[in-house]
């Protein structure tokens, strides 16, 4: 009953910075994390997938700031 | 919440009978309903009441046992997942059952009333100790 | 005189039900009378701290004492965190366990201070500054650049390596500005561990509190317990001395039983026993002894989360058990 709402995406209605979240630069690529020296870094799609700091191969997504919503239940 | 259009239509001849018709608005008919199984008579009836559970229900019912003029009470919870709690009086035939158990309310009204004072006494009075052991 | 004793025996209880009701018994009226509670009635407090309070109610029955007690603990609101807005989360802890973790932290709010959220209102405008108070975590872990060579320890190696309850930020909204100047929304136990970071990883939400009762949800119960025990009664039948008594004394524990200048054993503060029923394993005690309880003697223990002191969620409880009778008084019976 309540758990689609629980766990669903809820547009941010009061909180006004949430909404920036959303807006991911195109331009600029993706955003990705180093696995071995959790550097942060965007890569576009020619670009080589390794870690721009230490050549690391292993990279993470970096998780979007859109905002979920819980129920602290 | 009366309508403040109401409020402000409120003359000073209607003005207490709409209130008490305001307040009559606010209560909740559907919390407490007579079940079937009363005598003729009104002297033994059963109550269903919602959202209401053994907190209220034990209390009542002692309570109501107190009554001299009660010769049963009793109450259960039929089912744990449904909110309703029922409550059976019978009595000896002097009051009837629905006196019975707003005799009982008002008792435990006035109880209640008793221990909120004596406990508020024995806090202004002070003297005990305000560290844990 | 009633037999308002419990007795406790080696391997049953006896007397256990009350029986003040008219027609009991031919000799004693049992009838309710709010004078004779009155005089009868008796609390007697042996402490109040602002974490726990232990007091006793004597001359009650069962059912009321229970009530309270089942009131303190299922219906006397609190706040708590209820909509948790995750911004970023990167910790390993999953967002909804961390959603529920800070839900069960303990807040220190007058819970009189904010009104109830009334659920038919429409989301968008549900919650205003008299029905919510926001709080905002948001930590982010860095190396520590000047950490000690050779530690190991993530505390002197990382910043914020550790998230407590203290980290969640009070942001007044409109008016509680003013209303909460001079008591700021902080949790009652600022150490509690509500998630652990390593370096890169960002903790960042807001946490939408709300009134409730433990009824709907433990989160919002005022109370970490609130119980009550029956005060125990020693009735020693028989002399018991010398060294049998100090063997007495050893069933007890400490203070419960104290033995005279004639080397005798006498019941020094039966309050602090614990009706282990040690006693009735010997038998030499077991037939110089009877244990029991008063059954008409409550020894309650309340222990708050500090939200609001002890004495005042009992004294909401009362209230509370007042109000809900006053209410189905006036409410019209269907039929």
């Amino acid at each position: 009953m309540s758990s689609a709402q629980r766990e669903g995406f809820t547009a941010p209605a009061s909180i006004s910075h949430a909404a920036h979240g959303h807006v991911v630069n195109k331009s600029l690529g993706v955003k990705y994390n180093c696995a071995q020296c959790a550097a942060s870094f965007t890569l576009s799609k020619s670009d080589a997938i390794r870690c721009k700091e230490c050549g690391h191969r292993v990279i993470y997504k970096a998780r979007t700031r859109r905002m979920v919503q819980f129920e602290a239940r | 919440m009366a309508s403040e259009e109401k409020d402000i239509s409120m003359t000073e001849e209607n003005g207490e009978q709409e209130m008490a018709q305001d307040q009559e608005l606010e209560l909740d008919t559907e919390k407490i309903k007579l079940l079937p199984g009363s005598s003729e008579d009104g002297t033994a009836s059963s109550f269903q009441i919602i959202d209401e559970d053994h907190t209220l229900g034990n209390a009542l019912r002692y309570i109501i046992m107190k009554n001299p003029e009660v010769e049963f009470c009793g109450y259960s919870i039929p089912h744990p997942s449904e909110n309703k709690m029922n409550v059976r009086i019978q009595t000896y035939g002097n009051i009837t059952a629905v006196e019975a158990l707003h005799q009982g309310l008002d008792n435990l009204v006035e109880l209640c009333g008793v221990i909120e004072d004596n406990f508020s006494e024995k806090i202004e009075a002070g003297g005990y100790s305000t560290e844990e052991p | 005189m009633d037999n308002n004793i419990v007795g406790v025996e080696y391997n049953r209880v006896t007397n256990t039900s009350s029986t003040d009701f008219p027609g009991y018994s031919s000799n004693a009226d049992y009838s309710w009378n709010i004078e004779k509670f009155k005089d009868t009635f008796d609390i007697n407090i042996s402490h109040i701290s602002e974490r726990s309070a232990n007091f006793d109610l004597v001359h009650v029955d069962t059912s009321i004492a229970n009530a309270f007690r089942r009131i303190m603990i299922a219906e006397v609101p609190s706040v708590a965190a209820e909509q948790i807005y995750i911004f970023n989360n990167t910790s390993v802890i999953q967002d909804e366990v961390l959603a529920h973790r800070i839900g069960l932290v303990p807040l220190k709010v007058d819970p009189d201070l904010l009104s109830w959220v009334d659920p038919t209102v429409d989301e968008k405008d549900r919650f205003t500054d008299e029905n919510t108070i926001v709080l905002s975590l948001d930590v982010s872990c860095s190396k520590n650049p000047h950490a000690p060579q050779g530690s190991t320890d993530p505390k002197e190696l990382y910043r914020n390596s550790h998230v407590y309850a203290k980290d969640l930020k009070f942001e007044p909204q409109g008016r509680q500005v003013e209303i909460f100047k001079n008591n700021p929304v902080v949790p009652t136990d600022p150490n509690i561990l509500l998630a652990k970071l390593r370096p890169g990883q960002e903790i960042s939400l807001r946490a939408h509190c709300i009134l409730g009762i433990g009824s709907d949800h433990a989160k919002f119960s005022p109370v970490a317990t609130a119980t009550y025990r029956l005060m125990p009664v020693i009735d020693i039948t028989e002399p018991i001395k010398g060294e049998q008594a100090k063997k007495f004394q050893k069933c007890f524990p400490s203070g419960v039983i104290g033995i005279n200048e004639e080397g005798e054993a006498f019941v020094k503060d039966p309050r602090k026993d614990t009706v282990s029923r040690e006693v009735l394993r010997h038998e030499d005690l077991s037939n110089k002894v009877k244990l029991g309880r008063k059954r008409d003697h409550f020894i309650f223990n309340v222990e708050s989360t500090s939200a609001m002191p002890p004495e005042e969620i009992f004294f909401k409880s009362v209230r509370i058990l007042k109000n809900k009778a006053e209410y189905l008084r006036n409410c019209p019976i269907n039929s």
